[in-house]
């Protein structure tokens, strides 16, 4: 039989998720740990998540320092005897500070992960915040963003976040290099001492672990104090800016272009229906931005559109670095795929393959112990239900080419949509 | 440790699958066996513009992208010095659907004049993105000609220049195609959700009867040992801070050696303990920012020192600090417990690295196309077999000061 290579194999539409179920632990100090167990490579990531994000703070880039300075020395071991110590064990951290929480997150081999929580008691319970590891770090932040404020990108996603929520909100405040010239030591200290000192905070623990492992996590974080609430968020509320601006940089041969609104979390009724909207708008490779834009005219490497969600407030936002001739034609053309969106329905086969896609996106982005612990975030940080995770792939399948019309109206009003050009157009 | 399976085709391709049933994907990793360093001088970027022709339809099938994504599957591709990668993950389920668009691309594409048109368009885009439009992003194009006077690692994989891009003729592809593209000049590892049984009825229906090439013999000019230091200074306005770079050439990937100086860079520059963070940036406010890293290429590789230096330092100062904790590297003997921290650090790497299943399918075709695929299984057993003798006789051979390139980046007074 002669192979007929026009022929596109038979296929399966994904349905099957494989999550292993997460199990809930209290340590001593009532703390829940989270234990995702995956029994294969031996390794673990061990994350502990405070309720300290910059919605915490009274003076910008409190929690970003406090957070960083954390392993910057405490009562018993310098700033480089601790880096010595976790380096020694192969252990890699990575301290992460958000608008809404903090972390401090470890990467480790599981046979070192009994020294490794030891260390981990250490800086949350008695941090020391040396006066010249925060001169260090001052430094090396402000170089650093004086190097991220000379790529086009960044400055427009600075200036995109500003306009959606304020400069004033924890979502809209990026960085800045006078709040960072303005931080004291007080101001660490006082974040530390009324956020995160004696507060509860969350243990998630996935990968080659089992019970033994958390019980090595209750001897250590299970001891530290919890007797002080989580302290009450300040109330913000989004401030949104629609007039378009534009950032001329002559010597620029590409423009970085942004468009973004004020949207809704995954709470949100219409989220699903949202997310499959943008995917066939600029969400994934296939996307029609992507098709215009990029495979048709070849005005850019890429372009691509994404759902944002916060814990309290979401966005949408759409970027592309352009070659400078082409910005305005480009801006057409986003509007002109708007226009399509809003008034000529999917085809079916379009549609399918955006779900499929999305479907075969989903089980792949959980085969690792660390991909299934970050999925299970929204339903152990954000409050999803239980089911958000299982009931995915239905909910996604169930959105009709009618429904996206009416979230492409709703919701992509390009009108309504804030507009950044930093280059030129 | 990744296990796996191994046999040929009749026609020269070399076929690895890596079993794992935890897992409701699989993963498809194609290699070539072809990078920057095979291309014409004069036609540079060459090989990382044809990755993007890969995807613009083939002999039977149109589109590349769409039926993938209509089976739930994904997938990209990148091109290095040394090899051009192609990769899928989809649902074990779908892995046919796998087999049929990569093979229809094997067997030939459609050669078609827009394809090639527009994706001259996007790579220039690429090379103005990456290379042009961000601060320090012109290091590697004038840092490989410094380092590298004889071997083709001399020009980066974006090319030379972008004309270079945009003289490319469809002619070139054609040859490249007919001279690279071949089965028995690729590798091909499957893994995942499958069986070998099945992966061999694939691969004996889509892959077997595409007709082999002439065989590939790469003839590159061999870069000779550095004996003279180098310099070169440069100016750019767009960047705010100075910056200071140094190369040392070291040993290719799998040569004998390779891990010795994987290891004194990890010793120099690799985390916040590390000796060049301690000294220089920590005890003496000279960098905000400095570490060492290896380009880890085939042939013979770079060490790289790089920097960002704090304002009021010279670029002068910063270089001999940084010369006198090499030069102390060199000649003094190192302390058991730090060569036992950047083991512990190079078994973690190695360990993190086999996480992921198409990571473990590219590790093996990696392996697998350098020689022995067996070999992605001794790494940790090379790691373990340094001693300090074995590091301290690497780093009188590599940190020599004549085998050394040294980059100023200053940044323009205005």
């Amino acid at each position: 039989m002669v192979l007929d290579r026009t022929q596109a194999p038979e296929f399966q539409a994904v349905s099957e998720i494989r999550l292993p179920a997460y199990e809930t632990f209290t340590l001593d100090n009532n703390v829940p740990v989270y234990l995702i167990s995956v029994m294969q490579q031996p390794v673990v990531r061990l994350e502990i998540i405070l309720d300290a994000g910059s919605w915490y703070e009274q003076t910008p880039s409190a929690a970003f320092f406090t957070i960083k300075m954390l392993t910057e020395g405490t009562k018993t071991r310098t700033s480089a005897e601790i880096s010595e110590y976790l380096d020694s064990f192969g252990a890699f951290v990575e301290l992460n500070s958000g608008p809404d929480r903090a972390s401090i997150v470890v990467y480790c081999l599981t046979k070192y992960l009994g020294p490794v929580l030891s260390l981990m008691r250490e800086v949350l319970t008695t941090p020391v915040f040396p006066e010249k590891e925060l001169e260090d770090l001052r430094n090396i932040t402000l170089q650093n963003l004086r190097v991220s404020f000379e790529k086009n990108a960044y400055i427009a996603g600075v200036r995109m976040r500003e306009k959606l929520f304020g400069s004033k909100h924890p979502y809209g405040r990026m960085q800045q290099p006078a709040a960072v010239e303005a931080i004291t030591r007080a101001d660490v200290v006082s974040f530390y001492e009324n956020v995160i000192r004696d507060r509860p905070f969350r243990v998630l623990l996935a990968g080659h672990a089992t019970a033994l492992d958390v019980e090595l996590v209750n001897r250590e974080l299970g001891q530290i104090p919890t007797s002080v609430p989580v302290s009450v968020r300040q109330d913000f509320i989004p401030a949104p800016d629609t007039t378009p601006l534009t950032v001329d940089k002559a010597a620029s041969v590409q423009s970085s272009v942004r468009l973004g609104r004020v949207l809704f979390t995954r709470e949100h009724p219409d989220f699903v229906k949202m997310l499959v909207t943008n995917e066939v708008f600029g969400g994934y490779f296939g996307s029609r931005l992507m098709k215009n834009i990029r495979e048709d005219k070849g005005f850019t490497y890429g372009i691509s559109s994404s759902l944002i969600s916060f814990r309290h407030e979401g966005f949408f936002t759409l970027g592309t670095d352009v070659k400078k001739e082409n910005t305005r034609q480009t801006l057409d053309e986003i509007a002109k795929e708007v226009r399509i969106l809003q008034t000529e329905p999917v085809s079916e086969s379009e549609l399918e393959t955006v779900k499929n896609f999305m479907a075969g996106e989903f089980v792949g982005s959980l085969n690792t112990p660390f991909e299934i612990a970050d999925r299970y975030k929204v339903i152990l940080l954000d409050g999803m239900p239980d089911d958000f995770l299982n009931t995915y792939i239905p909910r996604l399948r169930a959105v009709t080419p009618e429904e996206i019309m009416q979230m492409a109206s709703q919701y992509l009003d390009i009108n309504r949509l804030t507009e950044i050009v930093v280059g030129g157009k | 440790m990744i296990h796996y399976e191994h046999f040929v085709l009749a026609n020269g391709l070399q076929v690895y699958v890596h079993e794992d049933a935890s897992t409701p994907m699989a993963a498809v990793n194609i290699l070539y066996n072809v990078g920057s360093r095979d291309e014409d001088p004069a036609r540079t970027g060459f090989a990382h513009l044809f990755e993007h022709l890969m995807f613009g339809g083939s002999q039977h099938i149109q589109s590349y992208d769409e039926p993938l994504q209509k089976v739930g599957g994904e997938n990209n591709a990148f091109t290095s010095p040394d090899i051009t990668n192609y990769y899928i993950t989809l649902p074990a389920a779908n892995l046919e659907t796998a087999f049929w668009l990569e093979s229809d691309r094997m067997l030939s594409l459609s050669f078609d004049p827009q394809v090639l048109d527009v994706q001259q368009k996007v790579v220039i885009e690429e090379f103005k993105q990456r290379y042009l439009n961000q601060p320090y992003g012109d290091v590697w194009l004038k840092l490989r000609p410094l380092a590298y006077t004889q071997h083709p690692y001399q020009w980066a994989t974006i090319g030379k220049d972008i004309s270079h891009i945009e003289n490319a003729t469809m002619d070139d592809v054609k040859s490249f195609f007919f001279k690279y593209y071949l089965p028995n000049n690729a590798i091909l590892v499957v893994a995942g959700n499958v069986t070998v049984e099945e992966v061999k009825q694939l691969c004996k229906k889509w892959f077997e009867p595409i007709a082999a090439g002439n065989p590939y013999v790469r003839q590159l000019p061999q870069e000779p040992r550095q004996t003279q230091a180098r310099f070169l200074e440069t100016t750019a306005d767009t960047v705010p801070l100075n910056a200071l770079y140094k190369v040392w050439h070291m040993p290719g990937r799998f040569d004998t050696g390779f891990y010795n100086a994987d290891l004194l860079s990890d010793i120099l520059g690799r985390g916040k303990s590390s000796r060049l963070y301690q000294k220089l940036l920590r005890d003496q406010p000279l960098f905000n920012n400095i570490s060492a890293h290896i380009s880890a290429s085939l042939d013979p590789g770079l060490m790289i020192v790089q920097g960002t230096l704090n304002d009021g330092v010279s670029l002068e100062e910063a270089n001999a600090a940084v010369e006198d904790v090499i030069s102390t590297l060199a000649q003094e003997s190192i302390a058991e417990e730090e060569i036992t921290k950047v083991k512990n650090q190079a078994e973690a790497t190695l360990v993190f690295s086999e996480v992921e299943l198409l990571n473990r399918a590219m590790n093996l075709a990696y392996a697998a196309n350098a020689g022995d695929a067996a070999m992605v299984n001794e790494e940790a057993a090379k790691i373990q077999a340094i001693t300090p003798d074995t590091l301290r006789s690497m780093a009188q051979e590599v940190l020599r000061p004549d085998n050394c390139s040294t980059m100023f980046y200053r940044r323009s007074a205005n």
